[in-house]
Protein backbone atom coordinates (compact mmCIF):
# COMPACT_ATOMS: atom_id res chain seq x y z
CA UNK A 1 0.00 0.00 0.00
CA UNK A 2 1.31 3.21 -0.74
CA UNK A 3 0.51 6.65 0.85
CA UNK A 4 1.58 9.03 -1.82
CA UNK A 5 -0.25 12.17 -0.83
CA UNK A 6 1.04 15.02 1.06
CA UNK A 7 -2.07 16.57 2.77
CA UNK A 8 -4.36 13.69 5.12
CA UNK A 9 -6.66 11.58 2.61
CA UNK A 10 -10.47 12.35 2.93
CA UNK A 11 -10.43 8.31 3.83
CA UNK A 12 -7.99 6.49 5.50
CA UNK A 13 -8.87 2.44 5.94
CA UNK A 14 -5.67 0.33 8.00
CA UNK A 15 -6.49 -2.89 8.51
CA UNK A 16 -10.19 -2.42 9.29
CA UNK A 17 -11.95 -5.89 9.48
CA UNK A 18 -15.90 -6.02 10.57
CA UNK A 19 -17.55 -9.19 11.32
CA UNK A 20 -21.15 -9.03 11.89
CA UNK A 21 -23.07 -11.35 14.59
CA UNK A 22 -22.73 -14.21 15.44
CA UNK A 23 -19.58 -14.72 12.86
CA UNK A 24 -20.44 -13.23 9.02
CA UNK A 25 -16.64 -11.69 8.13
CA UNK A 26 -18.27 -8.85 6.11
CA UNK A 27 -14.61 -7.26 5.63
CA UNK A 28 -11.60 -8.45 6.08
CA UNK A 29 -8.36 -6.73 6.74
CA UNK A 30 -9.27 -3.87 4.40
CA UNK A 31 -6.19 -1.38 4.11
CA UNK A 32 -7.83 1.75 1.76
CA UNK A 33 -6.81 6.20 1.42
CA UNK A 34 -8.94 8.69 -0.64
CA UNK A 35 -7.26 11.96 -1.01
CA UNK A 36 -10.15 14.55 -1.65
CA UNK A 37 -11.39 14.69 -4.27
CA UNK A 38 -11.15 11.55 -6.14
CA UNK A 39 -13.92 9.60 -7.80
CA UNK A 40 -13.80 6.05 -7.75
CA UNK A 41 -15.36 2.58 -8.09
CA UNK A 42 -16.01 0.10 -5.65
CA UNK A 43 -17.02 -3.01 -7.26
CA UNK A 44 -17.51 -7.10 -6.26
CA UNK A 45 -20.15 -9.48 -6.08
CA UNK A 46 -23.50 -9.36 -3.86
CA UNK A 47 -22.22 -10.02 -0.72
CA UNK A 48 -18.51 -8.80 -1.30
CA UNK A 49 -19.08 -6.19 1.27
CA UNK A 50 -19.54 -3.12 -0.46
CA UNK A 51 -22.29 -1.78 1.64
CA UNK A 52 -20.77 -2.49 4.59
CA UNK A 53 -17.59 -0.75 3.41
CA UNK A 54 -19.58 2.31 3.10
CA UNK A 55 -21.40 1.90 6.16
CA UNK A 56 -18.39 2.06 8.07
CA UNK A 57 -17.35 5.39 6.04
CA UNK A 58 -20.43 7.06 7.09
CA UNK A 59 -20.49 5.90 11.06
CA UNK A 60 -23.34 3.46 10.80
CA UNK A 61 -21.45 0.49 11.35
CA UNK A 62 -18.02 0.37 13.25
CA UNK A 63 -14.88 -1.27 12.91
CA UNK A 64 -14.16 -4.65 14.89
CA UNK A 65 -10.30 -4.16 14.18
CA UNK A 66 -8.23 -1.53 12.33
CA UNK A 67 -8.47 1.88 11.99
CA UNK A 68 -11.28 3.64 10.29
CA UNK A 69 -10.72 7.93 9.71
CA UNK A 70 -12.90 10.13 7.63
CA UNK A 71 -12.13 13.81 7.22
CA UNK A 72 -9.41 13.18 9.76
CA UNK A 73 -11.88 11.46 12.58
CA UNK A 74 -11.00 8.04 14.04
CA UNK A 75 -14.48 6.81 13.59
CA UNK A 76 -14.24 4.26 16.49
CA UNK A 77 -13.31 7.09 18.64
CA UNK A 78 -15.80 10.00 17.74
CA UNK A 79 -17.89 11.57 19.95
CA UNK A 80 -21.49 11.50 19.98
CA UNK A 81 -21.83 15.03 19.15
CA UNK A 82 -19.55 15.37 16.17
CA UNK A 83 -21.32 12.50 14.20
CA UNK A 84 -24.22 14.76 12.93
CA UNK A 85 -21.83 17.12 11.61
CA UNK A 86 -19.90 14.58 9.88
CA UNK A 87 -22.51 12.89 8.70
CA UNK A 88 -23.85 16.06 7.20
CA UNK A 89 -20.72 16.30 5.49
CA UNK A 90 -21.49 12.94 3.80
CA UNK A 91 -24.33 12.38 1.02
CA UNK A 92 -25.10 8.44 0.71
CA UNK A 93 -27.42 7.31 -1.32
CA UNK A 94 -28.80 4.09 -0.09
CA UNK A 95 -29.20 0.46 -2.07
CA UNK A 96 -32.77 0.34 -0.17
CA UNK A 97 -33.12 4.09 -0.49
CA UNK A 98 -34.63 4.57 2.51
CA UNK A 99 -37.27 7.55 1.38
CA UNK A 100 -40.32 8.39 3.48
CA UNK A 101 -43.05 6.84 1.64
CA UNK A 102 -45.51 9.41 2.75
CA UNK A 103 -43.76 12.50 1.91
CA UNK A 104 -43.57 14.20 -1.28
CA UNK A 105 -40.25 13.78 -3.94
CA UNK A 106 -39.21 17.99 -2.51
CA UNK A 107 -39.71 16.91 0.61
CA UNK A 108 -37.84 13.76 0.99
CA UNK A 109 -34.96 15.64 -0.74
CA UNK A 110 -35.09 18.89 1.30
CA UNK A 111 -34.53 16.67 4.43
CA UNK A 112 -30.88 16.67 4.08
CA UNK A 113 -30.39 20.40 3.34
CA UNK A 114 -33.00 21.20 6.24
CA UNK A 115 -30.99 19.45 9.16
CA UNK A 116 -28.26 21.80 8.04
CA UNK A 117 -30.76 24.77 8.55
CA UNK A 118 -30.47 25.87 5.01
CA UNK A 119 -33.54 28.91 4.48
CA UNK A 120 -36.50 28.08 2.35
CA UNK A 121 -35.72 29.43 -0.43
CA UNK A 122 -32.68 28.41 -1.04
CA UNK A 123 -33.36 24.49 -0.67
CA UNK A 124 -36.47 24.81 -3.00
CA UNK A 125 -34.29 26.16 -5.74
CA UNK A 126 -31.92 23.47 -5.14
CA UNK A 127 -33.93 20.89 -5.40
CA UNK A 128 -35.76 21.96 -8.85
CA UNK A 129 -32.01 22.00 -9.95
CA UNK A 130 -31.68 18.53 -9.16
CA UNK A 131 -34.74 17.26 -10.31
CA UNK A 132 -34.00 18.62 -13.22
CA UNK A 133 -30.83 17.15 -13.98
CA UNK A 134 -32.48 13.79 -12.98
CA UNK A 135 -35.63 14.49 -15.61
CA UNK A 136 -37.83 14.36 -12.53
CA UNK A 137 -39.05 18.01 -12.28
CA UNK A 138 -42.75 16.38 -13.06
CA UNK A 139 -42.32 14.79 -9.86
CA UNK A 140 -41.68 17.31 -7.31
CA UNK A 141 -45.13 17.23 -5.65
CA UNK A 142 -45.57 13.13 -6.16
CA UNK A 143 -45.53 11.21 -2.75
CA UNK A 144 -41.94 9.16 -3.03
CA UNK A 145 -44.14 5.66 -2.19
CA UNK A 146 -46.12 6.15 -5.63
CA UNK A 147 -42.84 6.53 -7.57
CA UNK A 148 -41.12 3.36 -9.78
CA UNK A 149 -37.93 1.83 -8.12
CA UNK A 150 -35.93 3.94 -10.87
CA UNK A 151 -37.58 7.19 -9.69
CA UNK A 152 -37.27 6.35 -6.01
CA UNK A 153 -33.71 5.48 -6.93
CA UNK A 154 -33.27 9.05 -8.41
CA UNK A 155 -34.42 11.01 -5.53
CA UNK A 156 -32.12 8.95 -2.95
CA UNK A 157 -29.24 10.12 -5.10
CA UNK A 158 -30.68 13.73 -5.23
CA UNK A 159 -30.98 13.73 -1.66
CA UNK A 160 -27.87 12.44 -1.39
CA UNK A 161 -25.92 15.43 -3.22
CA UNK A 162 -28.69 18.24 -2.30
CA UNK A 163 -26.56 19.66 0.80
CA UNK A 164 -23.35 19.60 -1.77
CA UNK A 165 -21.32 17.22 0.99
CA UNK A 166 -17.69 16.38 0.67
CA UNK A 167 -17.86 13.16 0.06
CA UNK A 168 -20.54 11.39 -1.91
CA UNK A 169 -21.12 7.67 -0.93
CA UNK A 170 -23.74 5.52 -3.86
CA UNK A 171 -24.63 2.27 -2.96
CA UNK A 172 -25.60 0.69 -6.30
CA UNK A 173 -26.76 3.92 -7.67
CA UNK A 174 -27.94 2.64 -10.99
CA UNK A 175 -29.48 -0.74 -10.18
CA UNK A 176 -32.98 0.13 -11.31
CA UNK A 177 -31.79 2.55 -14.34
CA UNK A 178 -31.91 2.23 -17.36
CA UNK A 179 -28.97 3.41 -19.79
CA UNK A 180 -29.89 6.69 -20.62
CA UNK A 181 -31.33 7.53 -16.71
CA UNK A 182 -27.71 5.75 -15.99
CA UNK A 183 -25.99 8.30 -18.01
CA UNK A 184 -27.64 11.39 -16.31
CA UNK A 185 -26.53 9.86 -12.81
CA UNK A 186 -23.52 9.39 -13.87
CA UNK A 187 -23.09 12.77 -15.35
CA UNK A 188 -24.47 14.26 -12.34
CA UNK A 189 -21.49 12.05 -10.00
CA UNK A 190 -19.02 13.88 -12.25
CA UNK A 191 -20.12 17.12 -12.20
CA UNK A 192 -19.81 16.77 -8.31
CA UNK A 193 -16.78 15.34 -8.57
CA UNK A 194 -15.44 18.35 -10.99
CA UNK A 195 -16.36 20.69 -8.24
CA UNK A 196 -14.18 19.33 -6.06
CA UNK A 197 -16.65 16.08 -4.00
CA UNK A 198 -15.07 13.21 -3.38
CA UNK A 199 -17.19 10.27 -4.92
CA UNK A 200 -17.16 6.92 -4.27
CA UNK A 201 -19.70 4.70 -6.16
CA UNK A 202 -20.32 0.84 -5.08
CA UNK A 203 -21.44 -1.02 -7.91
CA UNK A 204 -21.34 -4.22 -9.46
CA UNK A 205 -22.47 -3.01 -12.96
CA UNK A 206 -19.88 -3.21 -15.41
CA UNK A 207 -21.10 -1.26 -17.88
CA UNK A 208 -20.29 1.87 -15.92
CA UNK A 209 -16.65 1.63 -14.86
CA UNK A 210 -15.49 -0.73 -17.79
CA UNK A 211 -13.92 2.02 -19.74
CA UNK A 212 -13.44 4.42 -17.16
CA UNK A 213 -10.29 6.09 -16.26
CA UNK A 214 -11.35 6.16 -12.31
CA UNK A 215 -10.11 4.26 -9.61
CA UNK A 216 -11.91 0.74 -9.25
CA UNK A 217 -11.38 -1.58 -6.43
CA UNK A 218 -12.63 -5.14 -6.91
CA UNK A 219 -14.18 -6.55 -3.49
CA UNK A 220 -14.25 -10.44 -2.96
CA UNK A 221 -15.71 -11.88 0.22
CA UNK A 222 -14.65 -9.05 2.40
CA UNK A 223 -11.00 -8.28 0.93
CA UNK A 224 -9.78 -6.44 -1.99
CA UNK A 225 -8.93 -9.10 -4.87
CA UNK A 226 -6.48 -7.01 -6.59
CA UNK A 227 -4.14 -4.01 -5.71
CA UNK A 228 -5.43 -0.48 -5.36
CA UNK A 229 -3.98 1.15 -8.57
CA UNK A 230 -4.59 -1.71 -10.39
CA UNK A 231 -6.46 -1.20 -13.05
CA UNK A 232 -9.71 -3.15 -14.73
CA UNK A 233 -9.50 -6.81 -14.82
CA UNK A 234 -13.21 -7.81 -13.84
CA UNK A 235 -14.07 -10.86 -16.07
CA UNK A 236 -15.17 -12.72 -13.22
CA UNK A 237 -17.34 -10.66 -11.86
CA UNK A 238 -21.45 -11.33 -11.62
CA UNK A 239 -23.97 -8.86 -12.26
CA UNK B 1 -32.48 33.23 12.18
CA UNK B 2 -32.60 29.95 9.93
CA UNK B 3 -32.40 27.80 13.18
CA UNK B 4 -35.70 29.11 14.26
CA UNK B 5 -37.34 29.35 10.55
CA UNK B 6 -36.23 25.80 10.23
CA UNK B 7 -37.34 24.70 14.21
CA UNK B 8 -40.79 26.00 13.20
CA UNK B 9 -41.63 24.46 10.19
CA UNK B 10 -41.02 21.23 11.42
CA UNK B 11 -43.09 21.86 14.55
CA UNK B 12 -45.98 23.45 11.98
CA UNK B 13 -45.76 19.68 10.21
CA UNK B 14 -45.51 17.71 13.47
CA UNK B 15 -48.70 19.97 15.03
CA UNK B 16 -50.38 19.44 11.56
CA UNK B 17 -49.73 15.60 11.26
CA UNK B 18 -50.63 14.51 15.27
CA UNK B 19 -53.22 17.52 16.11
CA UNK B 20 -55.58 15.24 16.97
CA UNK B 21 -53.86 13.76 19.90
CA UNK B 22 -51.99 17.55 20.49
CA UNK B 23 -55.91 18.33 21.00
CA UNK B 24 -57.08 15.68 23.82
CA UNK B 25 -53.79 16.72 25.81
CA UNK B 26 -54.71 20.35 25.16
CA UNK B 27 -58.04 19.85 26.67
CA UNK B 28 -56.96 17.49 29.84
CA UNK B 29 -54.50 19.83 30.85
CA UNK B 30 -57.08 22.74 30.30
CA UNK B 31 -59.71 20.41 32.44
CA UNK B 32 -57.04 19.36 34.70
CA UNK B 33 -55.56 23.63 35.67
CA UNK B 34 -59.30 24.62 35.48
CA UNK B 35 -60.28 22.29 38.48
CA UNK B 36 -57.18 22.94 40.52
CA UNK B 37 -57.17 26.90 39.74
CA UNK B 38 -61.14 26.68 40.95
CA UNK B 39 -60.37 24.95 44.24
CA UNK B 40 -57.29 27.41 44.76
CA UNK B 41 -59.78 30.12 43.98
CA UNK B 42 -61.76 28.96 46.50
CA UNK B 43 -59.31 28.25 49.16
CA UNK B 44 -57.65 31.77 48.75
CA UNK B 45 -60.89 33.87 49.11
CA UNK B 46 -61.77 31.50 52.13
CA UNK B 47 -58.65 32.22 53.86
CA UNK B 48 -59.08 36.05 52.91
CA UNK B 49 -62.35 35.85 54.27
CA UNK B 50 -61.24 34.10 57.85
CA UNK B 51 -58.82 36.85 58.25
CA UNK B 52 -61.81 39.32 57.96
CA UNK B 53 -63.47 37.40 60.09
CA UNK B 54 -60.95 37.12 62.52
CA UNK B 55 -60.75 40.66 62.94
CA UNK B 56 -64.47 41.17 64.08
CA UNK B 57 -63.43 38.58 66.58
CA UNK B 58 -65.23 39.15 70.05
CA UNK B 59 -64.79 37.09 73.28
CA UNK B 60 -67.82 38.12 75.63
CA UNK B 61 -67.68 37.16 79.11
CA UNK B 62 -70.99 36.58 81.01
CA UNK B 63 -70.44 38.46 84.75
CA UNK B 64 -72.41 37.06 87.79
CA UNK B 65 -72.33 40.68 89.55
CA UNK B 66 -71.86 43.97 87.59
CA UNK B 67 -68.43 44.74 89.14
CA UNK B 68 -67.33 48.30 90.10
CA UNK B 69 -65.09 50.25 88.89
CA UNK B 70 -62.43 48.77 90.94
CA UNK B 71 -63.19 45.19 89.50
CA UNK B 72 -62.92 46.35 86.37
CA UNK B 73 -59.53 47.34 86.69
CA UNK B 74 -58.78 44.72 88.25
CA UNK B 75 -60.08 42.46 85.53
CA UNK B 76 -58.92 44.79 82.10
CA UNK B 77 -55.32 44.31 84.58
CA UNK B 78 -55.78 40.21 84.47
CA UNK B 79 -56.75 40.43 81.01
CA UNK B 80 -54.21 42.53 79.26
CA UNK B 81 -51.61 40.60 81.53
CA UNK B 82 -52.22 37.24 79.63
CA UNK B 83 -52.60 38.64 76.07
CA UNK B 84 -52.65 42.26 74.99
CA UNK B 85 -56.04 43.35 73.27
CA UNK B 86 -57.37 45.91 71.28
CA UNK B 87 -60.39 46.87 73.22
CA UNK B 88 -62.03 45.90 76.75
CA UNK B 89 -65.99 47.38 76.44
CA UNK B 90 -67.93 46.83 79.85
CA UNK B 91 -71.57 46.17 79.15
CA UNK B 92 -73.89 46.71 82.41
CA UNK B 93 -77.29 45.02 82.75
CA UNK B 94 -79.11 48.00 81.35
CA UNK B 95 -76.69 48.54 78.69
CA UNK B 96 -77.35 45.24 77.43
CA UNK B 97 -81.44 45.58 77.80
CA UNK B 98 -81.31 48.46 75.75
CA UNK B 99 -79.46 47.25 73.24
CA UNK B 100 -81.85 44.71 72.75
CA UNK B 101 -84.87 47.40 72.59
CA UNK B 102 -83.03 48.68 69.98
CA UNK B 103 -82.54 45.28 68.36
CA UNK B 104 -85.75 44.20 68.61
CA UNK B 105 -87.15 47.46 66.98
CA UNK B 106 -90.68 48.07 66.27
CA UNK B 107 -91.41 44.62 68.18
CA UNK B 108 -89.88 45.79 71.70
CA UNK B 109 -93.38 45.67 73.53
CA UNK B 110 -92.16 41.83 74.02
CA UNK B 111 -89.92 43.17 76.55
CA UNK B 112 -92.88 45.55 78.03
CA UNK B 113 -93.57 42.83 81.32
CA UNK B 114 -90.06 42.35 81.74
CA UNK B 115 -87.42 43.16 84.65
CA UNK B 116 -84.71 45.52 82.79
CA UNK B 117 -82.19 43.19 85.17
CA UNK B 118 -82.92 39.74 83.20
CA UNK B 119 -79.93 40.14 81.00
CA UNK B 120 -76.45 39.65 82.64
CA UNK B 121 -73.63 41.73 82.88
CA UNK B 122 -70.77 41.26 80.44
CA UNK B 123 -67.30 42.49 79.23
CA UNK B 124 -66.35 42.77 75.40
CA UNK B 125 -62.79 41.86 74.34
CA UNK B 126 -61.47 42.52 70.73
CA UNK B 127 -58.30 40.44 70.76
CA UNK B 128 -55.52 42.02 68.53
CA UNK B 129 -55.46 40.74 65.31
CA UNK B 130 -52.24 38.08 66.16
CA UNK B 131 -54.68 35.74 67.57
CA UNK B 132 -55.61 34.07 65.13
CA UNK B 133 -55.29 29.58 65.67
CA UNK B 134 -58.73 27.94 66.76
CA UNK B 135 -55.88 26.63 69.89
CA UNK B 136 -54.75 30.63 70.65
CA UNK B 137 -58.98 31.26 70.98
CA UNK B 138 -59.32 28.41 73.43
CA UNK B 139 -56.72 28.89 75.33
CA UNK B 140 -57.09 32.67 75.92
CA UNK B 141 -60.92 31.98 76.12
CA UNK B 142 -60.29 29.04 78.68
CA UNK B 143 -58.08 31.59 81.11
CA UNK B 144 -61.32 33.89 80.74
CA UNK B 145 -63.66 31.69 82.27
CA UNK B 146 -61.36 31.34 85.21
CA UNK B 147 -61.68 34.84 86.26
CA UNK B 148 -63.08 36.02 89.25
CA UNK B 149 -67.12 36.67 88.70
CA UNK B 150 -67.43 35.20 85.24
CA UNK B 151 -70.21 32.65 84.45
CA UNK B 152 -69.59 31.54 80.86
CA UNK B 153 -66.91 33.09 77.79
CA UNK B 154 -68.44 32.97 74.02
CA UNK B 155 -67.36 33.47 70.93
CA UNK B 156 -69.19 31.71 68.33
CA UNK B 157 -66.91 28.35 68.99
CA UNK B 158 -69.37 26.42 66.79
CA UNK B 159 -68.79 28.62 63.53
CA UNK B 160 -65.30 29.39 64.08
CA UNK B 161 -64.31 25.65 64.76
CA UNK B 162 -66.37 24.94 61.51
CA UNK B 163 -64.94 27.15 59.81
CA UNK B 164 -61.60 25.67 60.86
CA UNK B 165 -62.39 22.50 59.45
CA UNK B 166 -63.76 23.83 56.15
CA UNK B 167 -60.34 25.43 55.34
CA UNK B 168 -58.78 22.26 56.04
CA UNK B 169 -60.94 20.10 54.12
CA UNK B 170 -60.16 22.74 51.21
CA UNK B 171 -56.26 22.79 51.88
CA UNK B 172 -56.30 18.83 51.23
CA UNK B 173 -58.65 18.86 47.68
CA UNK B 174 -56.45 21.77 46.74
CA UNK B 175 -53.28 19.78 47.30
CA UNK B 176 -55.44 16.76 45.55
CA UNK B 177 -56.35 18.53 42.48
CA UNK B 178 -52.44 20.06 42.27
CA UNK B 179 -51.43 16.54 42.38
CA UNK B 180 -53.85 15.53 39.48
CA UNK B 181 -52.58 18.48 37.63
CA UNK B 182 -49.19 17.78 38.01
CA UNK B 183 -50.01 14.41 37.01
CA UNK B 184 -52.31 14.92 34.37
CA UNK B 185 -49.62 17.56 32.55
CA UNK B 186 -46.92 15.27 32.77
CA UNK B 187 -48.64 12.00 32.37
CA UNK B 188 -51.17 13.06 29.25
CA UNK B 189 -47.58 15.50 27.80
CA UNK B 190 -45.34 12.68 27.78
CA UNK B 191 -47.85 10.03 26.30
CA UNK B 192 -48.63 12.65 23.31
CA UNK B 193 -44.82 13.03 22.68
CA UNK B 194 -44.51 9.08 22.77
CA UNK B 195 -47.05 8.20 20.40
CA UNK B 196 -45.42 11.31 18.09
CA UNK B 197 -42.01 9.99 18.67
CA UNK B 198 -43.22 6.51 17.72
CA UNK B 199 -45.39 7.93 14.55
CA UNK B 200 -42.38 9.36 13.46
CA UNK B 201 -39.90 6.23 14.04
CA UNK B 202 -39.22 5.88 10.26
CA UNK B 203 -38.48 9.88 9.74
CA UNK B 204 -36.24 10.80 13.35
CA UNK B 205 -34.28 7.66 11.76
CA UNK B 206 -33.50 8.74 8.34
CA UNK B 207 -32.96 12.26 9.92
CA UNK B 208 -29.93 11.06 11.90
CA UNK B 209 -28.62 9.19 9.04
CA UNK B 210 -28.98 12.42 7.59
CA UNK B 211 -26.55 14.42 10.22
CA UNK B 212 -29.54 16.12 12.11
CA UNK B 213 -28.74 16.89 15.51
CA UNK B 214 -29.98 16.55 18.89
CA UNK B 215 -31.52 19.55 18.91
CA UNK B 216 -33.00 19.52 15.85
CA UNK B 217 -35.36 16.38 16.52
CA UNK B 218 -35.56 17.45 20.33
CA UNK B 219 -36.86 20.80 19.90
CA UNK B 220 -39.86 20.43 18.18
CA UNK B 221 -41.34 18.08 20.79
CA UNK B 222 -40.18 20.95 23.54
CA UNK B 223 -42.05 23.24 21.75
CA UNK B 224 -45.24 21.23 21.62
CA UNK B 225 -44.73 20.62 25.42
CA UNK B 226 -44.56 24.64 25.94
CA UNK B 227 -47.43 25.40 23.92
CA UNK B 228 -49.44 22.38 25.52
CA UNK B 229 -48.77 24.29 28.81
CA UNK B 230 -49.19 27.52 27.83
CA UNK B 231 -52.39 27.16 25.75
CA UNK B 232 -53.31 24.19 28.46
CA UNK B 233 -52.98 26.47 31.53
CA UNK B 234 -54.49 30.34 29.94
CA UNK B 235 -57.11 28.17 28.44
CA UNK B 236 -58.04 26.66 31.90
CA UNK B 237 -57.52 29.81 33.46
CA UNK B 238 -60.24 31.89 31.08
CA UNK B 239 -62.25 29.31 31.65
CA UNK B 240 -62.50 30.20 35.53
CA UNK B 241 -62.47 33.50 35.38
CA UNK B 242 -65.71 33.75 32.98
CA UNK B 243 -66.96 30.59 35.69
CA UNK B 244 -66.26 33.36 38.15
CA UNK B 245 -67.76 36.05 36.67
CA UNK B 246 -70.85 34.29 36.09
CA UNK B 247 -71.03 33.25 39.66
CA UNK B 248 -70.77 36.78 40.79
CA UNK B 249 -73.38 38.03 38.03
CA UNK B 250 -75.60 35.21 39.58
CA UNK B 251 -75.11 36.09 43.59
CA UNK B 252 -74.88 39.81 43.43
CA UNK B 253 -76.87 41.40 45.68
CA UNK B 254 -77.60 40.54 49.70
CA UNK B 255 -76.22 37.32 51.00
CA UNK B 256 -73.37 34.80 51.33
CA UNK B 257 -71.26 36.46 48.45
CA UNK B 258 -71.76 39.66 49.92
CA UNK B 259 -70.49 38.43 53.32
CA UNK B 260 -67.27 36.49 51.48
CA UNK B 261 -66.02 39.22 49.41
CA UNK B 262 -65.09 36.84 46.50
CA UNK B 263 -62.07 38.00 44.41
CA UNK B 264 -59.97 36.96 41.45
CA UNK B 265 -56.52 35.66 41.47
CA UNK B 266 -53.52 38.28 40.73
CA UNK B 267 -51.44 38.43 38.18
CA UNK B 268 -48.32 37.01 40.09
CA UNK B 269 -50.60 34.25 41.27
CA UNK B 270 -52.10 33.97 37.28
CA UNK B 271 -48.35 33.99 36.18
CA UNK B 272 -47.27 31.73 38.86
CA UNK B 273 -49.86 28.82 37.82
CA UNK B 274 -49.35 29.56 33.87
CA UNK B 275 -45.38 29.45 34.00
CA UNK B 276 -45.71 26.02 36.33
CA UNK B 277 -47.98 24.28 33.68
CA UNK B 278 -45.39 25.23 31.21
CA UNK B 279 -42.54 23.55 33.03
CA UNK B 280 -44.55 20.62 33.30
CA UNK B 281 -45.26 20.07 30.12
CA UNK B 282 -42.00 20.40 28.77
CA UNK B 283 -40.77 18.00 31.80
CA UNK B 284 -43.26 15.57 30.61
CA UNK B 285 -42.16 16.31 26.81
CA UNK B 286 -38.55 15.82 27.66
CA UNK B 287 -38.80 12.57 29.49
CA UNK B 288 -40.91 11.02 27.41
CA UNK B 289 -37.83 11.55 24.72
CA UNK B 290 -34.88 10.41 26.78
CA UNK B 291 -37.22 7.32 27.22
CA UNK B 292 -38.12 6.79 23.61
CA UNK B 293 -35.61 8.59 21.39
CA UNK B 294 -31.87 7.51 23.00
CA UNK B 295 -31.38 11.28 23.46
N1 LIG C 1 -26.67 -6.45 9.39
C1 LIG C 1 -26.08 -7.59 8.99
N2 LIG C 1 -26.06 -8.64 9.82
C2 LIG C 1 -25.45 -9.78 9.46
N3 LIG C 1 -24.83 -9.95 8.29
C3 LIG C 1 -24.81 -8.93 7.42
C4 LIG C 1 -25.44 -7.71 7.72
N4 LIG C 1 -25.27 -6.84 6.70
C5 LIG C 1 -24.56 -7.53 5.78
N5 LIG C 1 -24.30 -8.78 6.19
C6 LIG C 1 -23.52 -9.80 5.48
O1 LIG C 1 -22.24 -9.25 5.22
C7 LIG C 1 -21.80 -9.59 3.94
C8 LIG C 1 -21.52 -8.34 3.12
O2 LIG C 1 -22.73 -7.69 2.87
P1 LIG C 1 -22.82 -6.32 2.09
O3 LIG C 1 -21.84 -5.40 2.63
O4 LIG C 1 -24.24 -5.88 2.11
O5 LIG C 1 -22.43 -6.76 0.61
P2 LIG C 1 -22.69 -6.02 -0.77
O6 LIG C 1 -23.18 -4.66 -0.50
O7 LIG C 1 -21.37 -6.05 -1.47
O8 LIG C 1 -23.70 -6.83 -1.49
C9 LIG C 1 -22.88 -10.46 3.33
O9 LIG C 1 -22.53 -11.82 3.51
C10 LIG C 1 -24.11 -10.11 4.15
O10 LIG C 1 -24.95 -11.22 4.21
MG1 LIG D 1 -24.87 -3.77 -1.05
Amino acid sequence: MKKKQANKPIIEIVRATKIYPPDVVALEDITLSIPYGEMLFLTGMSGAGKTTLLKLICGIEYPDKGLVEVAGKDMNRIKANEIPRLRQQIGMAYQDFKLLADRTVAQNISMAMEVAYHNIRAIKNRVIELLQKLRLEHKYDALAGRLSRGEQQRVAIARAVANSPTLILADEPTGNLDSKTTKLVMKLFEDCNSSGTTVIIATHDEDIYRETDYRVLELHSGRFLAQEDMTTSTSNNMP
Amino acid sequence: MKFINTIAVQTGRNLQKTWPTQFMTLLTVTLSVLIFSFFFLIYTNIIKTGEKLGDDLRLTIYLEEEPVLEMQAQLVRKIINFSPVEEIRFTSRNDAFKRLATQLGDNVDVLDDLDASFLPPSIEIYPQKNLNTLAQIQRFSEYLSTLPGAVKVQYGQEWIERFNYFTKLLQIIVFLSGILLIMTATFMVAYTIRLAVVARQAELEILRLLGATNNYIRTPFLIEGFLQGLFGSSLGLLALFFLYRWIQLRFTGPGILQLVQFTFFSPAIICIIIFASISLCIGGSFSSMRKFMRI
